[in-house]
């Protein structure tokens, strides 16, 4: 059995948050809830997994000011909007932000828990991105500086021959340069070493 | 002629003068004490008579048959003297009369058989007296009988009954004639019957006086009807000046009656009839002076009837004022408002009456009616704009527990998906279903509450409860506007008297006018204070405090004027209601600056105890 995976609620209305973590709880996710937005930043890791499900409307903090928090502590987490009425410019203020979705309450389970899976697939997704950005770095690491030059050529679509012009040396080297990178690299092809380069974002 | 014969008819013709004024007036008057005293009169004309003769005959035969036949009228006298009495003072022990007029008649009766007289046993002489001017006066001389004493026990008897008469009536007030008529009359028989038994044991030798003493009865009686036809014809001159006055003043009254419209009204108890004037008969359509009092109710709107009737009767027990407004019924449907008022009197000869004036007040009982029912309206068109800028809070406040029972629900739903082990979860879920939906239904309670139009019903308050369902009201305002409300609703506060609603209403509008008085405020300062307390003078205080922009100092004087307001969009009609409810509550509602800042808006309402 998979792990279940965490979901923040924020919510000051006790009825509210404890049936809201009930549903979560049946549908298969780790409820974690919280009756107001300090408890919840108090407790906050920003290095957890999950999403957030936040009522708009609190004492004190209101749910935006709480997402606003969350961004200044380098929180990336999905965070999910529930609200009272239906209020256009702050939902177009909180969508802009990057929330995933802006919910009205009452609101139906199948309607949140699809908007939980969507936002908990791209935290999952971006994590998954970091992830391998890392090693793609790490790999990049291992190579000596000449590799590093001649990959970069690679990458560029340019011929060996091209490569060992601009750098001044033989074709033969060139090739067995070439070779040891994208064994390093651990890339079967030029083109899976170019989406590589590309998801590290060191593509130049 | 003799000196006798002229003095003593002179008497006689008087007495019966006397007796003949009084038998006229007897007769005219359907008097009583006349006609005896006039019996009385003749009777000591008759003894004058009798005297005369006596005192002029030198034949003692003569003289035996006057005695016994002066007896007659003497013991009539006496008879008719103790009647008069009875009569004319009202006063004197029968029994002794009685028996004053018992010896004097059993005399009377021996004198028929015995010879020669019931005073003397045998008549020896007649005496001639020489009497100094002259003329000598003839007397009786023989042996007398024991009965004279008889005689003398009952003219003793009368006087003493005379007397007891003359004490009874002056304790009673009747002085003037006690004195007179009662003194004259033991004065004339005291003197006659003393006279006359001296005279006859030869003591002294003189004419004979009991007619003479007589006259001092006559003159007490003449004087007295001098004195009463005096005061008659004053009275008379003084009741003719009364009556022209009352005829006048009657006339303005009825005049004036007639002007105003004013109902006159007297109530007959004894008889139980209610003597109306024209203005009530024309109301009521009615052609009788006087009804029954049950006519006059059933005229009366039933409704309003047992009040009415209540009303009197209480003013009839304890003889004081009366006062009640009621309905007619009219023939064609519809009712006037007539307001009564009048107050107990007692009436010489006829007991208690009630006696009163009713004032038609259909248009200004209407106008009152109108202006209820307009504050009423106002009252509930302005709940009705203070509720609509809460309609927000209701949808949140809806949605709260709406948003709990469906994910209650639907967890429930995959709980039971997932099989039996969950099913203690779905138990608890149901519970919490069940409270959740009774607080949304307590929601829309309220919030109907304060729409409901209706009459006003005073109850028993807690205000802290009171103040505490408002605040459960405007909780999700006060969230989207960031203002942080604080009470202090102390439990156990005395009972303030008032209508739910209103109360509620006003204390709605002041929390709304806090928050708008601390809206712009930096978010330190968006805080109102809600507090009640029990206030020693006036019963329960609640006040709603802010710390705002305070009220401007052009504005403290204008502020609860109707349609006076400082808010761009408002109507200026909140205070006003507000004001006008707590007075009707019986209640203040002022407003001060607070020392820092913002203002303090405060009310009081009577408790169940300090309610008039």
């Amino acid at each position: 059995m998979t792990p279940r995976e965490t979901v923040f609620l924020v919510d000051d209305d006790p009825a509210v948050l404890k049936s809201l973590s009930r549903l979560l709880d049946s549908a298969g996710f780790q409820p974690r809830p919280f009756g107001s937005p300090d408890a919840f930043l108090e407790a906050f890791d920003p290095a957890a997994a999950g999403c957030v499900v936040l009522d708009l409307s609190m004492p004190g903090r209101d749910g935006l000011e709480l997402q606003e928090a969350l961004a200044r502590r380098g929180s990336e987490l999905p965070v999910i909007f529930l609200t009272g009425r239906g209020d256009v410019p702050q939902s177009v203020r909180a969508m802009k932000r990057g929330a995933v979705d802006f919910l009205s309450k009452p609101v139906d389970d199948e309607v949140l828990l699809a908007a939980i899976r969507e936002a908990l697939g791209r935290d999952r997704e971006r994590r998954e991105g970091r992830e391998e950005r890392a090693a793609i770095l790490e790999r990049l690491e291992t190579l000596t500086e000449r590799e590093r030059q001649v990959l970069d050529g690679v990458a560029e679509g340019r011929l060996n021959k091209q490569i060992g012009g601009t750098l001044g040396i033989a074709e033969k080297t060139v090739k067995v340069h070439r070779g040891r990178a994208m064994e390093k690299m651990k890339a079967g092809s030029v083109a899976e070493l170019v989406r590589m380069l590309e998801r590290a974002g060191v593509r130049r | 002629m003799s000196w006798i014969t002229i003095a003593w008819s002179m008497v006689a013709s008087a007495c019966l003068t006397v007796a003949a004024l009084h038998l006229y007036l007897g007769l005219r008057r359907r008097s009583r004490s006349d006609l005896l005293f006039a019996a009385a009169t003749v009777c000591a004309a008759a003894i004058g008579y009798l005297e005369m003769a006596l005192m002029t005959s030198p034949s003692p035969e003569r003289h035996a048959v006057l005695i016994r036949v002066v007896q007659l009228p003497f013991a009539m006298l006496i008879l008719m003297l103790v009647l008069f009495v009875r009569s004319y003072l009202g006063a004197g022990r029968i029994w002794l009369g009685a028996s004053a007029v018992a010896v004097r008649f059993l005399l009377l009766a021996v004198d028929l058989v015995v010879s020669p007289n019931v005073n003397y046993l045998r008549i020896d002489r007649v005496l001639a007296v020489p009497m100094p001017w002259g003329e000598a006066v003839h007397l009786a001389q023989g042996e007398l009988r024991p009965w004279t004493r008889l005689g003398q026990l009952s003219s003793l008897i009368f006087v003493l009954f005379a007397l007891d008469a003359i004490r009874t009536a002056w304790r009673r007030g009747d002085r003037h004639r006690a004195v007179v008529v009662g003194g004259s009359i033991a004065f004339a028989i005291g003197l006659g019957a003393t006279h006359s038994a001296l005279l006859m044991q030869g003591t002294i030798r003189s004419p004979s006086l009991i007619s003479v003493a007589y006259l001092a009865i006559v003159a007490a009686m003449s004087y007295q009807l001098t004195s009463d036809s005096l005061r008659s014809s004053q009275l008379s001159r003084q009741l003719d000046a009364s009556e022209a006055a009352l005829g006048e003043s009657e006339r303005r009254m009825a005049l004036a009656a007639e002007a105003a419209d004013v109902g006159v009204w007297l109530y007959d108890i004894a008889r139980d009839e209610i003597w109306i004037n024209e203005i009530i008969r024309g109301r009521r359509g009615w052609t009788e002076e006087r009804v029954p009092l049950a006519r006059f109710l059933a005229g009366v709107h039933p409704e309003d009837r047992d009040g009415l009737r209540a009303a009197l009767e209480d003013a009839t027990r304890t003889a004081g004022r009366f006062e009640r407004e009621y309905r007619l019924a009219r023939a064609d449907g519809g009712s006037r408002w007539v307001s009564s008022r009048g107050r107990a009197e007692a009436l010489e000869g006829r007991g208690v009456v009630l006696r009163g004036a009713a004032l038609d007040v259909t248009r200004r009982k209407e106008a009152e009616l109108e202006a209820a029912r307009r504050r009423d309206e106002l009252a509930h068109l302005s709940r009705v704009t203070l509720l609509g800028e809460l309609s927000g809070s209701l949808a949140h406040e809806l949605n709260q527990p709406l948003t709990a029972i469906l994910s209650n629900a639907q967890a429930a739903q995959r709980f039971l998906e997932e099989g039996a082990g969950r099913i203690p979860d779905v138990r608890a879920i149901l519970a919490d279903i069940v409270a959740e939906d009774r607080h949304a239904g307590e929601v829309i309670r309220r919030h109907r509450l304060l729409l409901r139009k209706g009459e006003v019903r005073l109850e028993p308050l807690d205000m802290s409860e009171t103040v505490g369902e408002v605040l459960s009201l405007v909780r999700s305002d006060l969230l989207r506007s960031g203002v942080v409300a604080t009470a202090e609703l102390p439990a156990g506060l005395p009972a303030a008297l008032g209508d739910r609603v209103q109360i509620q209403q006003v204390i709605l509008n002041l929390i709304t006018n806090a928050c708008d008085a601390v809206g712009s405020a930096g978010p330190a300062d968006r805080r109102i204070a809600v507090r009640a307390a029990a206030d020693d003078g006036a019963g329960v205080r609640v006040s709603v405090s802010d710390r705002g922009t305070g009220i401007p100092a052009e504005a403290a004087d204008r502020l609860f004027e109707p349609f006076f307001t400082t808010k761009p969009d408002g109507m200026g009609l909140g205070l006003a209601v507000c004001r006008s409810i707590i007075s009707a509550h019986g209640g203040r509602l002022w407003a001060s600056a607070n020392p820092d800042r913002g203002a303090t808006f405060c009310f009081t309402l009577p408790t169940i105890e300090t309610a008039p």
